[in-house]
């Protein structure tokens, strides 16, 4: 390992100088708070001469990612980002990304959806794109989100599906913190060149995503269903030779604190996560065992970790920034409980929603929720 | 874990003031973060900014509810910063012209404004008073002198970023906390 830069940045800028390592040739942008920054970062070190890449200004986040598309098609190495409602009004485009089976990276910076318009943040943007055939990374801190980018095009790269790599908007994109950097070398090593074995190329006309017959479009959303459930190994993969190459681990399918011995095991993804560690360890001074799991993957949904990780007869208490509607409570509750049942009968499951729109989701309050939810005979079983 | 809490008015450089305090922690050898709250900005409406140090990785992302120090950018804002929230311990440090005290909490003060303007340090916003509060802040959180201008001098190198260094030098030395 050769000596890394210690620095300070928000996580817009930490996201902006993964782009800058991971070498990426495209970046089609469309402003959107509190994405913006990454896009402000990402062009200025295209100006500077610093990240040789085309930045592409678009009319819309549609347009956005229909760039990307092309780009990737071509063979590029590609990343956008956006939020809420830009991430919305690409969907159609994301279906396109992961049916074509093209690797971009998306930063989706989590804000909540408009209506009523709000800036800050909540998760109802990334879940909402589950059935999009994305594979899903959500990140606690400003280092895992430099981390996580670099891991999610080697993913993406090696079985060509794209992937969206979520973190808070404010509580981390506009948060200034210390970041390493690794060596640049460090990185190469890594992250290689990206080599497609398929690529639009004008000197070798062929088509791309023509009509196809049932006979011809089964097996191919069956084998994007399988190859998205085969990433689970590759993630962790990709974590462990990370780890190798720099020396950094934020876990790889989950990561968990003071699990092993925990009767209360907090659930939750992003920022608040984070903060959790702190509602955990307030928790243990009660003489509560207490612990945490966090699911990086969300897409796919890393159930057999879990499954390996819940302590027996574990309280789980899921912490939901989003709503699940038509359900009472959120979508991480339905998602945990769905590959509970029948498996991990000892556990037992409660659910919150709260943190929506942003409001402050402080280590006290945390672990005010957790202990009213321990004592939550009827809570949202 | 040491909390800080900005409070002041959208235009008085209070989220410089956060970020330079993030960077003097790393530049002291911790961990800092700044976490300034970007609501609909407006010139003149109350604003606030988390601010923390520690000598190991910091996992909190929320505001400061119950910070150790509490800076206000305004005397016309004590009460109001103080009643959002101060651990029992906690200590303000304020910006006012005059001695202020505040009852229960340990009080500096620095007259940062006056001080500002005889650097002619001035945006068009009016005296940067970030500045010297960053250096009164510094003196109350014990970060070095050497650290905190080295901190300003790498934000703003060159002849033009060493005046920042009188202004925060006189606030680094003549902060002084009150009744004591």
């Amino acid at each position: 390992m050769k000596t890394a830069q210690v620095m300070m940045a928000t996580g817009a800028n930490a996201a902006a100088l993964a782009v800058k390592s991971a070498r990426v040739d495209v970046v089609p942008g469309y402003p959107i708070t509190p994405q913006t920054s990454i896009m402000e970062a990402v062009a200025a070190m295209v100006e500077n001469g610093e990240l040789h890449a085309r930045f592409i200004p678009v009319e819309g986040e549609h347009s956005v990612l229909a760039a990307a598309v092309a780009a990737s098609a071509a063979g590029a190495r590609v990343f956008t980002a956006t939020s809420a409602n830009g991430l919305l009004y690409m969907h159609e485009v994301l279906h396109m990304a992961s049916g074509g089976r093209l690797p971009v990276v998306l930063c989706n910076v989590n804000r909540g959806i408009f209506a009523p318009w709000t800036l800050w943040a909540d998760h109802q943007d990334s879940f909402s794109q589950r059935d999009t055939g994305w594979i899903q990374y959500h990140c606690s801190s400003n280092q895992e989100v430099f981390n996580t980018i670099l891991q999610a095009f080697r993913v993406a790269e090696q079985i060509n599906i794209p992937i969206m790599v979520n973190f808070d908007g404010f509580a981390i994109s506009h948060c200034l913190m210390p970041l390493t950097v690794p060596a640049q070398e460090d990185i190469d090593r890594f992250l290689p060149p990206h080599q497609p074995e398929w690529r639009l190329d004008p000197n070798h006309p062929s088509s791309f995503s023509n009509v196809t017959m049932a006979s011809e479009y089964a097996p191919f959303r069956q084998m994007l269903s399988d190859d998205i459930m085969a990433a689970i190994p590759l993630v962790k993969q990709a974590a462990q030779e990370y780890k190798d190459c720099t020396g950094m681990w934020d876990g790889d399918s989950i990561e968990t604190y003071r699990l092993d011995d925990a009767e209360v095991v907090a659930f939750a993804v992003n920022s608040m996560a984070a903060e959790l560690k702190l509602s955990v360890d307030i928790l243990r001074e009660q003489g509560i065992k207490a612990g945490l799991l966090r699911p990086r993957l969300y897409v796919p949904f890393p159930t057999e970790d879990i499954i390996q990780a819940l302590p027996e007869n574990a309280q789980v208490m899921v912490l939901d920034r989003n709503y699940n509607f038509g359900h009472p409570g959120g979508i991480l509750a339905a998602e945990l409980k769905s590959v509970l049942f029948g498996r991990r009968n000892d556990v037992i499951v409660k659910n919150r929603v709260m943190g929506i729109g942003g409001i402050d989701l402080t280590r006290r309050f945390m672990a005010e929720q957790i202990l009213e939810m321990m004592d939550d005979k009827k809570g949202l079983l | 874990m040491l909390e800080l809490r900005i409070n002041g008015f959208g235009g008085q450089g209070s989220v410089t003031l956060a970020h330079l305090l993030a960077q003097a922690a790393l530049e002291n050898g911790e961990h800092g973060q700044a976490l300034p709250f970007f609501g609909v900005e407006r010139r003149g409406a109350p604003v606030r900014a988390a601010v923390r140090m520690s000598p190991t990785t910091i996992h909190a992302h929320s505001q400061c509810e119950l910070p150790n120090f509490v800076v206000v950018m305004s005397e016309k804002l004590v009460q109001a910063a103080v009643n959002e929230g101060i651990c029992e311990t906690g200590t303000v440090i304020i910006n006012a012209p005059q001695a202020l005290a505040v009852n229960n909490y340990p009080t500096w003060q620095v007259d940062a404004e006056t001080i500002a303007r005889e650097a002619d340090l001035f945006s068009a916003d009016g005296p940067n008073i970030n500045i010297p509060l960053f250096g009164a802040v510094c003196r109350v959180l014990n970060i070095p002198q050497n650290i905190m201008e080295q901190t300003l001098m790498n934000k703003w190198p060159g002849a033009n970023g060493r005046r920042n260094l009188g202004a925060a030098g006189k606030a680094y030395n003549t902060v002084a906390q009150i009744g004591v």
